[in-house]
């Protein structure tokens, strides 16, 4: 068999793992155990597992995961979240769906901060999911929401995509920065445009609130205070350049325990569940980022993007035909594979393509990293689902994945009007760097 | 038989066109076939620097390139060369492999098939210039390794480690106010975008690199394919520090005419102090590591 | 996921995840604490703790790999549950025992691994790179933690097949 069937094979037993129920986490370190034994032998595999575990575990960037839900649960835990969505309902709650879009637009804020889609996805997952099914609102939208606006963590810079894109290419991390803002905010847009749109088709997924006198309004501000705080506090601390992204986790975990005893809003078994909670959902986590880092190496082995790359240069199609199988590649790719591992292997061999074709680099960076978003929620691999479902704790996958779909129209509305468009991609960038 | 080379940097470093390819090619072509070498390039086989030697220790791939300051508890020997003073930047991977043999008692665990120096550390600070050791006093600086960050402490600035990846957000957001790096980083970690000066001239560390094999394949190589891997791996480390040289002056070259950029270099008079405060940290630091460290630091100096 | 059935050892195998668990939250704590102890004293004392980012990775592998078996045990770990109804009940019985095979045999491979790793990292005295802390406990919390998942899924597997699915 050649590396490119062992993959094929290896894909298709991914997904016959799945569909029989095994853990995500466990079939991805299955496959890419056993393909990786298939091509390589079992000392490469067996040494695929022990590095990528301990690498994970040990990886300093990731403790933003376990720090931010310890600080979600213990606001949930202490009635901090519900404060503060008591407020955002008696503001915004009158608007049709007014909470998801209240909840896109803090990944919005969030992504700003953060360039992981997955941290900013389980951050606010865990403050926003728990208030919106309390309020009534339809799990496949409130996941929905949060799924695919953790996204935009990717998009809107800081990046980890943009920074990795910038290295592949030569290109600047600055320009590509400046890049992917207007394209950030016209996808934050058109994802508050879905939520609308869900809650005009079908009203009962994000119910309307009752109206309320300012007098009220005014009233639950008080009580959206302490997280707002918190929040304020370490999220404001890594704009100011005051700590970095893992620094804010830990203190704003360490904040908000200290508010919630000295206002004895938590009592010690409370406290000690929300640590418990914590701890599930962070090996659930971390099992999946294993997984995912198992599985890529076996992937590369393959050959399977050099594959596609080949077979798209043997088509000769124009340029925009050839742009538009490039997606579609990647948009297949994306199913199954992380997203900077997917950028890590295939840039290499579509780049020199974009470029022959005489479209702007920085422009294609947008792109791909739309694209790459695309492929964090679509099944049957999309991390950000998997978070959300772990978060979320008892809203059913499939649930999730039809909740997104609205959303996934949206990032391919984006994706046709930047095409159609560049300058919304390029105007920032070609205005302030000349 | 195919051996995997995992490199953790970009395809487009130059690294990979100069020095893994072309020892790729080398393997292939002196073992007529029989061995042949793909290098798998951007962490394809497990992402960063920090677990590239883990990599091949456990088998992930047959090689892997790293540097050993990541693992720097296993190479307190090999990490002596990185002393400011103990290696010429132009000779210094000759001087070292008319050593090799003193080094290799920490190479148990793998096969050693290639070692060199790379450019001195220069600091690229982001908005506060380095024109006397007096500027240094407080500043936060980025050190690539234990030893780097001896040296910022003696100079009197506050070490801070973070992963080099880090580095050009924590500059721009005023986390760190310098970082300690060569002058390659001005384009591999786009330096020069959130940096306004450079400083160099004084004593510095450098950062050696170095391929490594998992022993196991290495035992299964018969002795005529072990004398083309050696072959191969001593013209690596030739090539990567020759590549590595360009590199860093070009990325100083093109720093120093980026618009509103200085480079900053030190007269013998300003570098002085620097330069003693050096001395003194790798006189202590030899002492500290005992054993052999000495005479190796005695060995590589003499040439 | 699956209630596993009273008996002697599996009480123990839950006990024993119960006090992983204990240990993990207070990793958990102390994580947290460190992180907030290094900023203040950057800020407070102009002083950064040089090494702190390695006692706080160190820490994360025993917050995860100590939580692990508990996670497991409780069935945190994320499915997919779209063809749930369409398997039927001998698809989700065969399906299960399957993931068990499989994943406890690959977790077997990891435990051994990292059990090796253990030992050459003890024999080599591996350390990290400013603060000198030894690496081999971090590589036995690995192995002890995929080690009592390993268990946790034998156990299940024996509950599945002598008593069928039950959910
Ligand atoms: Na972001
Ligand atoms: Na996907």
């Amino acid at each position: 068999m050649t590396s490119v069937a062992v993959g094929l094979a290896g894909i298709a037993s991914l997904f016959i793992l799945m569909l029989l129920r095994t853990p995500v986490a466990f079939a991805m370190m299955i496959v890419g155990f056993f393909g990786m034994w298939v091509l390589e032998g079992l000392r490469s595999a067996g040494g695929v597992m022990v590095t990528e575990s301990y690498s994970a575990v040990s990886s300093y960037s990731l403790i933003v995961a376990p720090m931010f839900v310890l600080l979600g649960n213990v606001s949930s835990a202490a009635g901090f979240s519900s404060g503060l969505y008591d407020a955002a309902y008696a503001w915004v709650g009158r608007l049709r769906g007014g909470l998801a879009s209240a909840s896109v637009l803090a990944c919005a804020a969030f992504a700003a901060v953060c360039g992981s889609s997955v941290a900013t996805a389980v951050t606010l997952g865990k403050v926003a999911l728990p208030e919106m099914k309390r309020l009534g609102y339809a799990p496949g939208l409130s996941t929905g929401a949060i799924a695919a606006g953790g996204t935009l963590g990717f998009l809107i810079p800081p990046s980890t995509g943009f920074v990795l894109y910038a290295i592949l290419t030569e290109q600047s991390i600055g320009r590509l920065f400046m890049a992917g803002v207007v394209p950030g905010l016209l996808l934050t847009a058109l994802f508050m445009g879905v939520v609308w749109i869900v809650c005009k088709i079908t009203p009962e997924a994000g119910p309307r609130g009752r109206v309320m006198s300012l007098k009220e309004k005014l009233s639950t501000v008080g009580r959206s205070a302490p997280l707002l705080g918190v929040m304020f506090l370490s999220i404001g601390g890594i704009y100011a350049g005051a700590f970095t992204p893992v620094e804010a986790s830990g203190i704003g975990a360490a904040l908000v325990i200290i508010l919630a005893f000295a206002t004895r809003s938590i009592t010690f078994g409370a406290f000690w569940g929300a640590i418990q909670d914590t701890l599930k959902t962070s090996a659930m986590l971390y099992a999946i980022v294993i997984g995912a880092n198992v599985l890529n190496p076996f992937l590369a082995v393959t050959r399977i993007p050099d594959f596609l790359g080949t077979a798209l240069q043997d088509l000769g199609f124009g340029a925009y035909g050839s742009l538009a199988v490039i997606i579609l590649a990647y948009i297949v790719l994306g199913m199954f594979m992380d997203g900077l591992a997917m950028l890590v292997v295939t840039v290499p061999i579509v780049y020199p393509m974009i470029v022959q074709f005489g479209f702007d680099p920085i422009w294609f960076g947008v792109i791909a990293v739309i694209v790459i978003e695309m492929g964090m929620i679509t099944p049957p691999v999309g991390m950000n689902v998997f978070v959300v479902r772990g978060v979320a704790g008892d809203v059913p996958l499939t649930t999730i994945f039809r909740g997104v779909f609205p959303f996934l129209l949206a990032m391919i509305a984006a994706l046709l009007l930047i095409i159609a468009f560049p300058q919304i991609a390029l105007f920032l960038p070609n205005s302030m760097f000349g | 038989e195919t051996f995997k080379f995992a490199n953790y940097m970009a395809p487009t470093h130059p690294y990979v066109a100069s020095t893994f390819d072309p020892f790729a090619k080398a393997v292939e072509e002196g073992t007529k076939g029989e061995v042949k070498v793909t290098v798998y390039n951007g962490g394809e086989m497990g992402a960063g620097p920090a677990e590239q030697y883990a990599r091949a220790v456990d088998g992930v791939a047959e090689f892997s390139i790293s540097l050993p300051g990541y693992t720097a508890s296993t190479f307190p020997l090999t990490l002596a060369a990185e002393l400011p003073g103990v290696l010429d930047e132009k000779t210094g991977t000759e001087t070292i492999w008319k050593n090799i043999e003193l080094f290799q008692p920490e190479y148990r665990r793998v096969k050693l098939v290639a070692l060199w120096s790379s450019a001195e550390n220069i600091i690229y600070s982001a908005t506060k210039p380095i024109r006397s050791i007096d500027d240094v006093k407080g500043m936060k600086i980025r050190v690539p390794s234990r030893n780097s960050g001896e040296l910022v402490s003696a100079w009197g600035g506050t070490p801070v480690s973070m992963p080099v990846s880090d580095v050009y957000n924590a500059l721009q957001t005023g986390v760190i106010d310098a970082a300690m790096i060569d002058g390659t980083a001005t384009k591999a970690f786009r330096l020069g975008e959130v940096a306004k000066f450079v400083t160099l001239g004084m004593e510095t560390t450098n950062s050696p690199f170095f391929i490594v094999m998992n022993r196991d394949a290495w035992d299964s190589l018969n002795d005529e394919q072990k004398a083309v891997v050696e072959e191969a791996g001593k013209q690596a480390s030739m090539n990567g520090q020759a590549s590595q040289l360009r590199v860093a002056a070009d990325g100083i070259e093109t720093f120093a005419q980026m618009e509103g950029r200085e480079v900053i270099r030190l007269t013998p008079e300003e570098a002085a102090p620097f330069n003693q405060a050096a001395e003194e940290v790798t006189a202590r630091i030899v002492d500290e590591i005992g054993g052999d460290a000495e005479a190796i630091v005695e060995a590589l100096k003499a040439n | 996921m699956l209630e596993i059935t009273r008996s002697g050892p599996a009480r123990s195998i839950d006990r024993a995840a119960k006090v992983l668990s204990t240990l993990a939250g207070i990793s958990l704590l102390f994580l947290m604490a460190v992180i907030t102890i290094s900023v203040l004293a950057r800020y407070l004392f102009n002083s950064p703790v040089t090494g702190v980012d390695e006692i706080i990775q160190l820490t994360a592998v025993s917050v995860v790999m100590l939580a692990l078996p508990h996670a497991t045990l409780s069935g945190a770990h994320v499915r997919v549950d779209i063809f749930d109804q369409l398997l039927g009940r001998w698809g989700r019985l065969a399906g299960d025992v399957l993931a068990r095979c499989l994943s406890g045999f690959v977790l077997a491979i990891l435990a051994s691994r990292a059990w090796g790793k253990m030992l050459d990292a003890y024999e080599y005295e591996d350390t990290t790179n400013m603060l000198g802390l030894p690496i081999w406990p971090f590589y036995g919390i690995l192995a002890a933690g995929i080690g009592l998942c390993l268990v946790v899924y034998s156990v299940e597997l024996f509950s599945i097949l002598s008593r069928g699915e039950r959910e």
